[in-house]
């Protein structure tokens, strides 16, 4: 007999996986690995600021959605810098600095908050957003995750000839007549939502690297487009739901498990080279 | 009506001049080759016309309309070290980006009449059979050709190109220049081509501009391209040469300068 707890893990890996299979090359291609750290550096900012307004409020649902607006404003803002003529990597590391700052003023908050509240289950700890809680996840986490993420999956296979043409001649589609500016923001917004989307599955610390790595190792052994997307779909399925079974035996956080995988896959493949 | 008009124009970047008092007329069908050292403008003055650019003062007209207006009249052909080339498209994608940004937002499905016409400026340029190849791994001037098969998709009056010859080998110069050459005579399409070497273009250009921040000479290639005016601009070991009656410029080093970083 499945405990239930692991079928809803495993099904939410399979949503996760489909999305950041498809965004990890995009990311790769368009170079957006540094703004997707800076992103993921707004989800803590968010969830803490969201454990603050949900420790107030005492609804704990605050903190997933004060994390994705959150995260929605700091893009948005890195797009608008950019717009103005900040390079992104200036822009993006302007924002990452006031959001770091804030984190750690947020985290002084917090602390003070919790401690007026004792007596209120404080299920989501912080934790489980630096290191992933896939076990932990109710239904109603499940269900946010297959409807939101079905959402973005079609606006990105929609949208993804766009976000290819953008990453391989801004001018080009420019003069055209596209809207680069628009698929843009679109993109960096789809980066932040599944960002909040995911994150307290997969953990903070390893979100980076298993939105990066599967998109690099693919375009390591492929040139072909739908090549690359099948190999990043098919590492980051085979990576997610080796991790949770893993997991699952042995009592390792399966973030922990993929993300080693990942490293191993792309270090060797480097070293084949 | 002149294809393109500029009256005292000067170009801007905030409080930089760029380009200063510029004035000259190109006839439509003409080809207009565009000569000056790095720095001089020429960039600057394409992506002026094409519309990019928009802080200029003065009178600027395209086919009678101001550059923003003539949008849908003019192909411009970046210089081609600013594609991201890790992105793997393949030639007929790059291509059909010409024509499909005319309508939609979404463009999952590739729209059919977009590859008929990309199959068909694949043809004129003679890259048929290379529709399918990865754009990454043609030659640098299959490379060019392609990016003037998308610039023609789009049936353009004006056609802008950026150094289309540099970075490529004789042969490919070559290559491309023979297609220009073709875009001339059968299209009859008004082309702006900047370039570090004149020589394999020669042949093409009805008009000749030489530019430093100012316009420094405008004419005929044989008006232009007299020692004087070259080494004014050139330095002292430019100069000009005719063998068998076709004009060469010898400018120096500056044909290494001409590699972008
Ligand atoms: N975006 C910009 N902002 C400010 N100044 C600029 C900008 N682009 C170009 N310039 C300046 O305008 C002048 C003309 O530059 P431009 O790129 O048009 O020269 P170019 O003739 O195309 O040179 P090259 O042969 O190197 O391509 C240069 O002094 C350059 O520094
Ligand atoms: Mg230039």
């Amino acid at each position: 007999m499945i405990p239930e707890y692991l079928i809803r893990a495993l099904l939410a890996s399979v949503m996760i996986s489909v999305l950041l299979g498809l965004l990890s090359p995009l990311i790769n291609m368009k170079g957006l690995a540094f703004l997707t750290h800076a992103t993921f550096h707004s989800l803590l900012f968010g969830a803490v600021l969201g454990m603050i307004l949900g420790l107030i409020f005492e609804n704990l649902e605050l903190v997933m959605w004060t994390a994705l607006i959150i995260t929605i404003v700091v893009v948005l803002t890195i797009a608008e810098l950019e717009k103005k003529g900040f390079t992104p990597d200036a822009a993006v590391g302007i924002i990452a600095s006031f959001v770091a700052g804030l984190t750690v003023l947020s985290f002084g908050i917090l602390y003070k908050v919790m401690a007026e509240k004792p007596y209120f289950p404080f299920s989501e700890n912080i934790v489980s957003y630096l290191t992933g809680e896939v076990f932990l996840i109710t239904l109603n986490d499940l269900l946010t995750l297959v409807i939101g993420g079905a959402f973005i999956f079609f606006l990105m296979i929609l949208l993804y000839r766009d976000f290819l043409y953008i990453s391989f001649d801004p001018e080009g589609v420019e003069s055209y007549g596209g809207n680069v500016r628009v698929y843009l923001m679109i993109l960096y917004v789809i980066v932040g939502a599944i960002g909040a989307l995911i994150v307290k599955t997969v953990g903070l610390i390893t979100l980076q690297v298993i939105a990066v790595l599967p998109g690099a190792i693919a375009m390591m052994v492929s040139s072909n487009i739908k090549k690359i997307l099948a190999v990043s779909l098919f590492l980051t399925l085979t990576v997610e739901l080796l991790s949770i079974v893993m997991a699952y035996k042995t009592n390792i956080p399966p973030s922990g498990i993929a993300t080693i995988m990942l490293g191993a896959i792309y270090g060797v493949l480097l070293f084949r080279r | 009506m002149e294809a393109v008009l500029a009256e005292n124009v000067n170009i801007l970047y905030d409080s930089y001049r760029a380009v200063e008092g510029l004035n000259f007329k190109l006839e439509e069908g003409e080809t207009l080759l565009l000569l000056g050292p790095n720095g001089a403008g020429k960039t600057t003055l394409l992506k002026t016309i094409s519309g990019f650019h928009r802080s200029y003062e003065g009178k600027l007209l395209i086919f009678g309309k101001e550059p923003a207006e003539a949008k849908e009249l003019i192909s411009y052909v970046p210089q081609s070290h600013s594609l991201n080339e890790v992105v793997p498209l393949k030639a007929i994608e790059v291509v059909s980006v010409g024509a499909i940004y005319k309508e939609g937002f979404f463009h999952f499905r590739f729209p059919k009449n977009a590859i008929k016409k990309a199959k068909e400026a694949l043809n004129f340029v003679g890259l048929k059979h290379e529709a399918e190849k990865p754009f990454n791994k043609l030659s640098g001037g299959q490379k060019q050709r392609v990016l003037l098969a998308r610039a023609l998709i789009s049936n353009p009056k004006l056609l802008l190109l950026d150094e289309p010859l540099s970075a490529l080998d004789p042969s490919a110069r070559a290559e491309v220049a023979a297609v220009l050459g073709k875009i001339k005579r059968e299209k009859k399409i008004t082309m702006i081509i900047t370039t570090h070497d004149i020589n394999p273009l020669i042949e093409i250009g009805d008009k000749v501009m030489l530019l430093n921040k100012k316009l420094i000479a405008f004419g005929s290639p044989e008006e232009v391209l007299r020692d004087e005016i070259i080494k004014s601009v050139y330095g002292p070991l430019a100069r000009a040469i005719k063998v068998e009656s076709r004009l060469y410029c010898i400018t120096g080093d500056v044909h290494l300068m001409g590699g972008h970083l």
